[in-house]
């Protein structure tokens, strides 16, 4: 309970305790409604209701400072919306998934209530998933010295999630202005809080977390919610530091419409939680004070109904989303790299080594845009610039506020890049997404969620993120530091992948993804970091256009169509094809997997009729599959044998370097499947 | 003997079966039996004792029928008045928040001037925190129906012997 008596059954003002009664009964009676549109099989299929949140419900709203604060609602917060200024026609468009739904114009989940523009927050419908972003966005708010604080809301079952225990752990030792809001009713779906964790009150979890300050309140009482959500924001602001608010709450109903909480919770239980209605509660204190007569409460609910049936009217006629809508804004337009549109060079300089050509288009795309960023794990400390130095002397020239290390948490690494991307457009993130990409799996949640933002936002939010990785093998690390991972990575729509396999590309691709709209991962063939073989001239200012191959060798007999690591043997199998037997052999680097230059592809094809997929993956459900079956599908008529694939054996990487050569695709057996196309 | 009345909801279950208990220990018949549902200010200050039963709610709050009655309470002159809780309370599902409702109106009621009795020692139970707590007594009876349901009538009848010597 509050010491603060801010706001007080008999002294707020009238009009104030009018509004807040406005706002409750209508969102009350959207909740009731809502089951409705589904019974009808107008659509809301999804409603989790909220009654028994009221009084914080109503206090995030009143808090919310629209287009200064970052609110992040989950998808039970509709009084939050409501309170923070969406209408009644806005929550239902949203629960019956029109065009015209300003969070995502049908697109995500109903009750996912959002407005982007005021900045309240699209958010996935994984649980405290959006705890990363708040404190992502509370760094930009801190760096940018701006006015505002990222709200959090979420349930108490959602603390359970990894994630946010790294979010806060973020927050507490960045010291940044988030408020953790924990509605806490008791139950995620149908476990109770006793299968969650150890204390009654999840936030007493994080009670010896430093500059973190604990406030509690009685989220069902309207007073005690808005002194304690109005205290923690003025703390928050003032220090700088972050809080939870942990509110109690009761979950009068189901968790949603697909769940029944008469399976699982007494008449006893459920009368008890009804008893606590806050509303009920707020119109008996309006009533036992005399701030209201009951006629005046009566006149306000009259008109609350009318409000509804006129939203209801308005979102029925408002209209769906066409078909042909579905491509729209799955990626945002990338930087057109204009200057080489090819993305090839003519330029004779010396050759610069793959890692010199990162550390170079780092720094100089650092100094062209003063709203860079980068992190990650050990990037950044004196002489040393991440695992292979890709970063060095870069947290010298731009500083701390720029470059900085991240803790071992990698869904923190890309959740608060995808957070701090959402301050402003203008911002380009780089992290180094994992140490290694074999460690880049505990990210998987957030990159997914990042490769949805765009698309669930209907275009309004880009999350606009460079996520460098140190992949593949060659390097005699064993199984947990040489997979190579784009198999998985370039099945998500949303998400650009490339992977290089030199330095003037690497720079090139580098330079164009910062420069970019949207998130591109960008897979580094480590072992060629230093190797001369993937060293090149580099322009200074090359850049390569995404979705563009280039073609590395020339040649009629057979084409080899490849990326990354074995690009390069490749080129040493045709050399040694042409030596041997007098083939020539057309060797396409594809750059780009996602977008993917089809056209190159298809006129390897018709150019040499014979085609080899090689790449160091698994050819089981590698990304090679996926090439061959284009072929298949648009240039059978052209192939005069069977697509072949050449890769990594279906087993991990060992660590014997016995192991690792039978394992691993290399220059011979390339050769040799070739070889054998040749003879088909 | 002075006005003495035992004020709980009338809906309850477990509250109301501890009032009845309380108000058979007492021998005076002219005790008042008041649903707190109704309470007013004006009625509290009617007695000069009062027997209050005040469960805990979900994790460590007032029912409604008492928190809502709060801010009228926080304007009353209570000096003078004696006051004595009882309330359930759950210790080993609520362990952090054992019996807080006693102590959440009792220090209330001290704040506006009343003096409470009817402390009990704590050594009885087992928990972990309570804002009903002091010292080494609760500022109240605690009964738990739900763990030691055999105990109530024991210390109902003990805790009405005590109240008889310090009400009166």
């Amino acid at each position: 309970m509050s010491a603060n008596k801010k706001y007080h059954i008999k002294t707020t003002d009238k009009s104030v305790l009018e509004r807040w009664y406005r706002l409750m009964t209508l969102g009350r009676a959207l909740d009731e409604r809502a089951p409705n549109y589904l019974k009808q099989s107008i659509g809301w299929s999804y409603h989790a209701p909220y009654a028994g949140h009221d009084g914080i419900q109503l206090a995030i709203g009143q808090v919310f400072e629209k287009n200064k604060d970052f609110l992040f609602p989950y998808y039970r917060d509709m009084l939050t919306n409501l309170s923070a200024g969406l209408t009644a026609t806005e929550i239902i468009l949203n629960g019956i998934s029109k065009a015209t739904d300003p969070a995502s114009g049908g697109r995500h989940m109903s009750n996912h209530f959002a407005k982007p523009e005021w900045n309240i927050q699209n958010v996935s419908s994984c649980t405290g998933n959006h705890a990363l972003h708040a404190v992502g966005v509370a760094r930009a708010i801190r760096k940018y010295r701006a006015d505002g604080v990222a709200i959090c809301s979420m349930g108490e079952s959602a603390v359970s999630e990894g994630y946010v225990y790294e979010a806060i752990n973020g927050a507490s030792r960045e010291q940044l202005p988030v408020i953790f809001v924990i509605q806490d009713n008791g139950y995620g779906i149908s476990v109770p809080k006793s299968d969650q964790t150890a204390n009654r009150k999840v936030a007493n979890n994080f009670s010896g977390f430093k500059n973190l300050r604990l406030f509690f309140c009685n989220g069902k009482d309207v007073f005690d919610s808005m002194n304690v959500m109005s205290e923690a924001k003025e703390y928050v602001k003032s220090t700088g530091n972050p809080a939870i608010v942990h509110a109690n709450c009761v979950r009068i109903h189901s968790h949603s419409n697909s769940d029944r909480h008469e399976l699982y919770r007494d008449e006893n239980e459920r009368n008890y939680v009804a008893e606590y209605d806050p509303l009920a509660k707020f119109k008996r204190l309006l009533l036992r004070y005399k701030r209201f007569t009951a006629e005046e409460l009566e006149d306000i609910e009259s008109e609350t109904k009318e409000i509804i049936k006129q939203a209801h009217r308005e979102a029925m006629s408002a209209p769906d989303p066409e078909p042909s809508s579905v491509f729209n804004f799955v990626i945002p337009e990338p930087y057109p790299a204009s200057k080489y549109p090819d993305g090839t060079h003519d330029f004779k300089g010396e050759p610069k080594k793959l890692i010199e050509a990162l550390n170079e288009t780092l720094k100089a795309e650092f100094r062209h845009n003063p709203d860079t960023y980068i992190w990650g794990q050990d990037i950044a400390n004196k002489e040393k610039g991440g695992i292979f130095n890709v970063t060095k002397g870069m947290q010298k020239e731009f500083g701390k506020e720029r470059v900085f290390n991240a803790p071992i948490a990698e869904d923190f690494i890309v959740g608060t890049a995808n957070g701090m991307s959402r301050f402003s457009d203008r911002i380009r993130i780089v992290i180094e997404g994992a140490e290694f990409a074999d460690y880049f799996w505990p990210a998987m949640e957030q990159l997914v969620d990042t490769s949805h933002d765009y698309w669930r936002s209907n275009g309004k939010f880009s999350p606009n993120i460079t996520i460098r990785l140190a992949s593949g093998g060659y390097i005699g690390g064993g199984l947990y530091h040489s997979q190579t991972i784009e198999g998985a990575l370039t099945t998500f729509p949303g998400i650009r992948v490339v992977y290089p396999s030199f330095a003037d590309d690497a720079a090139g691709l580098l330079r164009t993804s910062i420069r970019s709209r949207g998130t591109t991962v960008f897979l580094e063939p480590k072992a060629l970091y230093n190797d001369i073989r993937a060293a090149t001239p580099v322009p200074d200012d090359f850049e390569v256009p995404f979705g563009k191959a280039r073609i590395r060798m020339e040649g009629d007999d057979i084409g080899m169509i490849s990326y990354g690591n074995t690009t390069i043997f490749c080129l040493e199998a045709a050399e040694r094809l042409r030596k041997e037997h007098g083939f020539t052999t057309r060797v396409l680097d594809l750059r780009s997997l996602n977008p993917l230059d089809e056209e190159a592809i298809m006129e390897t094809v018709k150019k040499t009729g014979k085609i080899l997929v090689v790449h160091e993956d698994k050819v089981f459900g590698g990304f090679g599959g996926e090439i061959a079956a284009l072929i298949s599908e648009k240039a059978f008529e052209y192939l005069d044998g069977p697509v072949v694939r050449v890769g990594s054996l279906f087993t991990p990487v060992g660590f014997n370097k016995i192991l690792e050569k039978t394992i691993l695709p290399d220059t011979d057996k390339i050769y040799r499947a070739a070889i054998d196309l040749l003879k088909y | 003997m002075e006005k003495t009345a035992i004020i709980y909801s009338f809906n309850t279950a477990k509250t109301a079966q501890a009032a009845r208990l309380i108000y058979e220990n007492f021998s005076d018949k002219n005790i008042e039996m008041i649903n707190a549902e109704d309470i007013t200010g004006e009625k509290f200050l009617q007695y000069k004792n009062l027997i209050l039963g005040v469960p805990t709610w979900f994790d460590g709050e007032l029912p409604n029928y008492w928190d809502e009655f709060v801010p009228e309470l926080e304007e009353l002159d209570l000096n003078g008045l004696r006051v004595a809780i009882f309330g359930p309370g759950d210790q080993k599902n609520y362990p952090e928040n054992f019996v807080d409702g006693i102590g959440i109106l009792g220090r209330l009621l001290e704040e506006r001037g009343a003096e409470l009795v009817g402390f009990v020692p704590a050594d009885e139970y087992n928990f972990e925190k309570s804002l009903a707590l002091r010292g080494d007594k609760f500022m109240g009876l605690p009964l738990d129906f739900e763990n030691q349901a055999s105990k109530n009538k024991e210390r109902i009848i003990r805790w009405v012997n005590q109240l008889k010597n310090e009400l009166y």
